[in-house]
This record gives structure tokens, C-alpha cells and sequence, in this order.
């Protein structure tokens, strides 16, 4: 039964609770939210990364006794992840210092703080960072609202022992692969299946090679139409062949990124597929470092007469906070683990990204692998970003799925192209 | 006739202890329902709201191919996935009864591992049913499939009609169980004097399940159908995990749209219009199922 006595005494505990959760606050300058993807935080799974965290942060740490780092995970669906915290930033409930994936970075802008004073405090030259990465992160105003960490560059990977001279052109493709399919290979996979890794490795840089355009200058769609409409029938009129001819199995429909390849080419049966720079650490741990040497890197294979392209993706820092003691301590945080000289290097090496800063390349504090220098080249000359439009993920989902229809048969390149542009122009 | 001063106080008293539950449902849910319905008639994107309100979302809804064989799919699903698991679920509730009437060892085994696919989530048996369709040489569906016929490449999950039927086959394992809880409670509460007297009369097992057991059990059928259906309606987690609605569209159910048009294309007016689809199609269901409990009590 609910007496007076019960209730004061229960009222009272509240409080008191209250004010011992206050005083612990009030303990600390300020507490800093700091919002990360799983696999950059300190919650990671791969010991090697959180090691390396744990000290750059107690490093942190020491210019910021007082401070209380408050760590919270993105989900690791990264559309899902940034729509919420794109639903957060515009609620007023972003936090301190977030983790953004760069190509949409410029949906954020009206949110995040510009940095161009802690940069320079830094002694950072925003000229070091690859052109991609320094134009996506400023605003219309010239300012710089994030600082993009990493990246990644997408690539044709082959197996050396059954491949001489990696193909160039889809024609070479073809010739290449009847070879390796008449010796029993699965010649040639490619993300095919329902997620970003899809469009983004398998459609976009064949697509851009023969100057095809996603959207146009003022953001809208115009990958449907005139001859960008022909481009685009050609890529997936390119994969459509493969599987005809058998030498891409139609399940690579079910291989929605990159890293959903790793189980087949492990099991030994592929001799060529397209795929990230970031899969070569994730093959490393799985085939080992004597089976990770028999695979080559080569660009995108492109059209007879196209341009090499190549989609460059990676994530960024943005600062939401207005408060500029937080902002220094959030810059200082990235600064230290990721974004400072010895920090990208220290980040990019454990991790198996690319730098984004083209000094760390040669800074000792980065350890390259056998691919890196070449990965650095394609990503200066070839390397392109998703535009920021705010179709793009409508885009990007039609595109998707259009690709997996027509590898799985449920749609011709050209059933398949128009339903993606009707739906995403209406 | 008026009710009598005590009879007042006392639902005032109890419509002040139910006061709490119903802010409550009006925060978390009516509140939501009607933002979602706000948002279905705007032409709001996470990134800007929409301004005004009209039909358009909803015209462009039902005017979409895609839309259409959306709806067509989770038709599909729907109703052989209900079919089965209500069959299914009453084979191995009357094996289960049978069983106990018999007093067979290791029922409560069978029960334990028949509701433990229940238990797992749906995420859970969507990575699991995708390793087991795996169409590489590995893949455990795939052996078995290729110690018959050696020769067969069988596309589990890549070709549009497999790949519902798989979708299909891995929310059958997950739902049966629920059916079989509740036929089986119904089997538990059969007359065992009904069972006897049928037994003395000559009626063989068949005659007994069709004549006596299903009649009588017709009800509690109904209502097993009526949440199963609503289940299914609902089914997103193990799809999204299992084919992510591919390939193209053709495990793309209505739920599984709703997420990806709000979380992947960022459109929640669009999401919001084909949500109030199934809302509304769920309080259909739900109609039914009081209106049915409704004319019982009376």
C-alpha cells in the first residue's frame, strides 16, 4: 500500500541519486559525446585497432584530465547510421564529435562547425589531402566542416598464377576469363547483390570511365537519360554477358559489398574480382599473408575507349558542438588518433586504410603494404566521390537493385535501368 | 438505469489507475501512428521536411509497378508461410499429445528444440538459413542436394522464384513453433471421454481428427491463423538478414520496403504512406480476431 511515509522516503532516495549522479558530472570540465562506427572505436573487434585507441585516447587523455569522454557506437549499417544521425544532427541531439561517411558529409553541413581555425592551429595544410578529400569536406563557403581520415579505392584484384597481364578492357575481360572458366575458375566476381558496395565498386567507376554522370550540377538525377541512359546499358549489359557466359555465377546477386567475396576467393576457386583496398588486410587474416602474394592489383577494367575511373570512398570527423573548449578537445582527440601526422599513419596502418593526406604516405609512422604505393597512384589519377546530391541513396538503392536483377535474370539491362529511373524520378 | 454512487467511485478509481497505461499508449503509440500519417500525405526526406499536405505520396504509391508486386510478394509469403506453419505446427502439436497420452520418453526434448527456433531472433535464423542456402560447393542444402544428383547447381537464394521459396522455407522453421504452442494447449484441453467414446464407436484416427478434433478446435484455428498472419505481415528482421529482399525485389515484402525506403532512400513520406498500408491491413486482421473473440463471449 502506498503510504505518505512511502512515498517521501522514495522521493528523497530519487533525489539523492540525482544529486550523486550530478556531482559525479560536475566532477569533470565537461563531458565530450563522441560517436564512432563500431570498427573505429574502442568497442572493436580486432584487438590490434582497440590497442592502438586505447593509447592514443590515454595520450588524449593527459591534456584532458578533466574532460569525460562519453563513447557511443554507430550502427554498423552505415545508411542506417547516417540517417540517424543526419535525424539527430537536424533534432538538435547530434553529439560533440561524430564519425561521418564522407560521401554524405555535405547533408550535414548546415550542423557541423567549421574547423578552419583548428586546423591551421594544427599546422595542417589542407593542400596535403587528395583533392577528392579536401573538396567534399568544405562548405559553400569555402570553410572546411570535417576532416576526412581514411580512405578507400576500389580495384580489380587477380591472381597472379593464373593471370599474366590483368585485363584493361572488358574485351580483354571476356578473352582473359574463357581461359580461366575452361580451367574450372569462377573468372570473374563482382559485388552484385543489395547494398552500397555494389553500386559503388561495380557500377560507378565503369559508369564515370565513359563519362557518365549520376546527377547533374544542381543535384538531380540524369543517369536515365540521353546518353548517359547508353552508359549505363552498357555496364550492366557488360555483367549481364558474364553471367551468360558463365563466367560469373549468378549468386555474386547475393553479394551485396565487398567483403561478402572473401569466403569465395578463400576458398581458392576465383582468379579475378573487383573489390576495395580494404580487403586486403581482411584477406591477409584470412588466406595469410603467402596466400595474400599470389594476388595482383590492377585498375577497374573499363569500355574499349573510357577513361579509368574508380570510386573513392572513406569516413570523416565532424565537430556539431558550438561550444569551442569541446571543439578543441574533440579536435584534439581526432588529431591524436587519426588525423595528426602520426596519427593517420598509426590509424591507416592497423587498420588497412589508405591515408588521405598524401605526406603520411612517406611518414614513418606509416606502414605501407605491397599494394599501398599502387593503390596511392590509382586513387590520385582515377579516384572520384559519390556526388552528395540528396537523391544519391535513392539512386544508389534503384541502382542496386537493378544491377541484381539483371545478374539473376528477373530483368534485361534495359527493364531493369528504366524501372530504377521511373522510380527514382518519380 | 443508473448505476449506483459506489459503482461510480469505483470506475473513476479504476479509470484513474488506468490513466498511466493510457498516456502511455498515447505517447509510444498514437502520437507516432499520427506523425507517421502526417508524414505519409507530406513529401518529407530526413534531410527536409515537407511542407503542405496532399494525396501524391499515396497516388504515386499505388500507381508504382514496384509497389504492386511488393504487395504481390508479401502476399505470397503470407499465405504460405501461414499455411505451413499452422499445418505444421498442428502435426507436431498432435505428435506431441499423442506422445504425452502415451507417455513417450523425450517430449519435452521435441518441445524444448521445436520452440527454440522460436526463441532465436529473427536476424539470428536469417544468417543461419543463409549460410545453410549457401549455393558454394559448402553450403549444407547444397551438399545434401548434390548427393542426389550430383550434378545439379540448385540457386537457393540468386533466382527470383528459389529465393522466395527459400525466404519461405527459413520463416516456416522460425514460426512453427508459435502454432504448435497454441494448437497444442487446445489438444491439452481436448475431452479425453470425446476420444474414448470415439474409439468405442470404431472411429479411426483419421475420422477422430477430422470429425471431432478440427471442429471442435476450429476456433482456436482461426485465432492462430488471425496472429500468424499478423506475424508474417510483419516479418522484416530475417528477410533483411537472410536476402535483403533480393535478388531484384523478388523477396521484398512490405515490411522490409517500409525500412528500406525510410533508411535507405531516406523517404519517409513514401515510407510513411506504405506503413499505413500495413497498419492498415493489421487492424483488419485485428477486427477480425475481436470481432471473432467478441461473438464467442456472446
Amino acid at each position: 500500500m502506498i503510504t505518505a511515509r512511502n512515498l517521501f522516503v522514495a522521493v528523497f532516495l530519487a533525489l539523492a541519486s540525482l544529486l550523486v549522479a550530478q556531482s559525479s558530472v560536475s566532477d569533470a570540465d565537461f563531458t565530450l559525446s563522441w560517436t564512432a562506427h563500431p570498427a573505429y572505436s574502442l568497442s572493436g573487434s580486432d584487438p590490434n585497432r582497440v590497442s592502438y585507441l586505447k593509447g592514443a585516447v590515454a595520450e588524449w587523455q593527459k591534456s584532458y584530465p578533466k574532460v569525460k569522454l562519453e563513447a557511443n557506437l554507430l550502427s554498423t549499417n552505415n545508411t542506417e547510421a547516417m540517417a540517424k544521425l543526419l535525424e539527430q544532427a537536424a533534432q538538435g541531439r547530434a553529439p560533440d564529435l561524430a564519425q561521418i561517411d564522407t560521401y554524405v558529409l555535405p547533408r550535414y553541413l548546415p550542423y557541423l562547425q567549421p574547423l578552419d581555425g583548428l586546423i591551421k592551429a594544427a599546422g595542417i595544410d589542407m593542400k596535403d589531402f587528395f583533392p577528392f578529400a579536401d573538396k567534399i569536406v568544405r562548405g559553400k563557403d569555402g570553410k572546411v566542416y570535417g576532416v576526412q581520415f581514411t580512405t578507400d579505392v576500389r580495384v580489380l584484384f587477380y591472381r597472379k598464377d593464373l593471370v599474366t597481364t590483368p585485363p584493361k578492357t572488358w574485351d580483354d575481360v571476356f578473352r582473359v576469363a574463357k581461359g580461366l572458366k575452361d580451367k574450372g575458375y569462377d573468372a570473374f566476381l563482382f559485388p552484385a547483390g543489395l547494398a552500397e558496395g555494389a553500386a559503388n565498386t561495380s557500377l560507378w567507376g565503369m559508369f564515370w570511365g565513359q563519362g557518365g554522370e549520376l546527377t547533374d550540377a544542381g543535384g538531380k538525377p540524369v543517369f536515365g537519360t540521353g546518353a548517359n541512359r547508353e552508359r549505363m546499358l552498357n555496364v550492366l549489359r557488360f555483367y549481364k554477358s558474364l553471367v551468360d557466359q558463365g563466367y560469373t555465377p549468378s549468386r555474386v546477386a547475393n553479394y551485396g559489398n565487398e567483403a561478402d567475396l572473401n569466403t569465395e576467393v578463400a576458398a581458392g576457386k576465383v582468379a579475378m574480382f573487383l573489390g576495395g583496398n580494404f580487403q586486403v588486410a581482411q584477406l591477409s587474416s584470412i588466406i595469410g599473408a603467402e596466400g595474400m602474394a599470389k594476388w595482383g592489383v590492377a585498375r577497374i577494367p573499363q569500355k574499349a575507349g573510357a577513361k579509368n575511373a574508380t570510386s573513392a570512398g572513406g569516413w570523416s570527423w565532424g565537430i556539431f558542438t558550438k561550444d569551442p573548449a569541446k571543439q578543441k578537445a574533440a579536435f584534439d582527440l581526432i588529431l591524436k588518433a587519426y588525423v595528426g601526422t602520426e596519427g593517420m599513419g598509426g590509424w591507416t596502418s592497423v587498420a588497412g586504410y589508405l591515408p588521405t593526406r598524401k605526406s603520411v604516405y612517406t611518414s614513418p609512422s606509416y606502414k605501407p603494404d605491397a599494394y599501398s604505393e599502387l593503390f596511392k597512384t590509382i586513387l590520385e589519377s582515377d579516384g572520384r566521390v559519390r556526388p552528395p546530391a540528396d537523391i544519391y541513396p535513392q539512386i544508389s538503392t534503384e541502382m542496386e537493385t537493378a544491377l541484381s536483377a539483371v545478374v539473376s535474370g528477373t530483368k534485361t539491362p534495359e527493364k531493369a535501368l528504366d524501372d530504377a529511373w521511373a522510380a527514382v524520378s518519380r | 438505469m443508473s448505476a449506483s454512487p459506489g459503482r461510480v467511485r469505483e470506475d473513476r478509481g479504476l479509470a484513474l489507475w488506468l490513466l498511466p497505461l493510457a498516456l502511455l499508449c498515447i505517447a509510444v503509440f498514437v502520437i507516432p501512428v499520427f506523425q507517421i500519417l502526417r508524414l505519409s500525405f507530406s513529401a518529407s526526406t530526413l534531410m527536409k521536411a515537407g511542407k503542405g499536405l496532399s494525396l501524391e505520396t499515396y497516388s504515386r504509391l499505388f500507381s508504382s509497378p514496384d509497389f504492386l508486386s511488393i504487395m504481390l510478394t508479401t502476399l505470397i509469403f503470407v499465405v504460405a508461410s501461414v499455411a505451413l506453419q499452422v499445418a505444421l505446427g498442428f502435426a507436431i502439436a498432435l505428435y506431441l499429445d499423442h506422445g504425452r497420452s502415451q507417455g513417450y520418453r523425450g517430449m519435452l526434448l521435441v518441445r524444448t528444440a521445436v520452440l527454440a527456433a522460436w526463441a532465436i531472433p529473427g536476424v539470428v535464423i536469417g544468417v543461419v538459413w543463409k549460410m545453410l542456402f549457401s549455393e558454394l560447393d559448402s553450403g549444407l542444402v547444397m551438399s545434401l542436394v548434390r548427393l542426389v544428383a550430383p550434378g545439379a547447381r540448385p540457386q537457393f537464394l540468386s533466382s527470383p522464384v528459389p529465393a522466395l521459396v527459400s525466404s519461405i522455407v527459413a520463416n516456416v522453421w522460425r514460426g512453427t513453433a508459435y502454432s504448435m504452442i497454441l494448437l497444442y494447449a487446445g489438444l491439452m484441453t481436448f475431452p479425453r471421454e470425446l476420444d474414448e467414446a470415439a474409439h468405442l464407436d470404431g472411429a479411426g484416427a483419421l475420422r477422430l481428427l477430422f470429425r471431432i478434433k478440427l471442429p471442435i478446435l476450429a476456433p482456436l484455428f482461426l485465432i492462430c491463423i488471425l496472429l500468424v498472419t499478423v506475424q508474417t505481415f510483419n516479418t522484416f528482421d530475417m528477410l533483411m538478414a537472410l536476402t535483403g529482399g533480393g535478388p531484384g525485389r523478388s523477396t521484398e515484402v512490405l515490411a522490409l520496403n517500409i525500412y528500406k525506403t525510410i533508411f535507405t532512400e531516406f523517404d519517409l513520406s513514401r515510407g510513411g504512406a506504405a506503413a499505413m498500408v500495413l497498419l492498415l491491413v493489421n487492424l483488419g486482421i485485428t477486427w477480425v480476431y475481436f470481432r471473432f473473440l467478441k461473438g464467442r463471449a456472446e
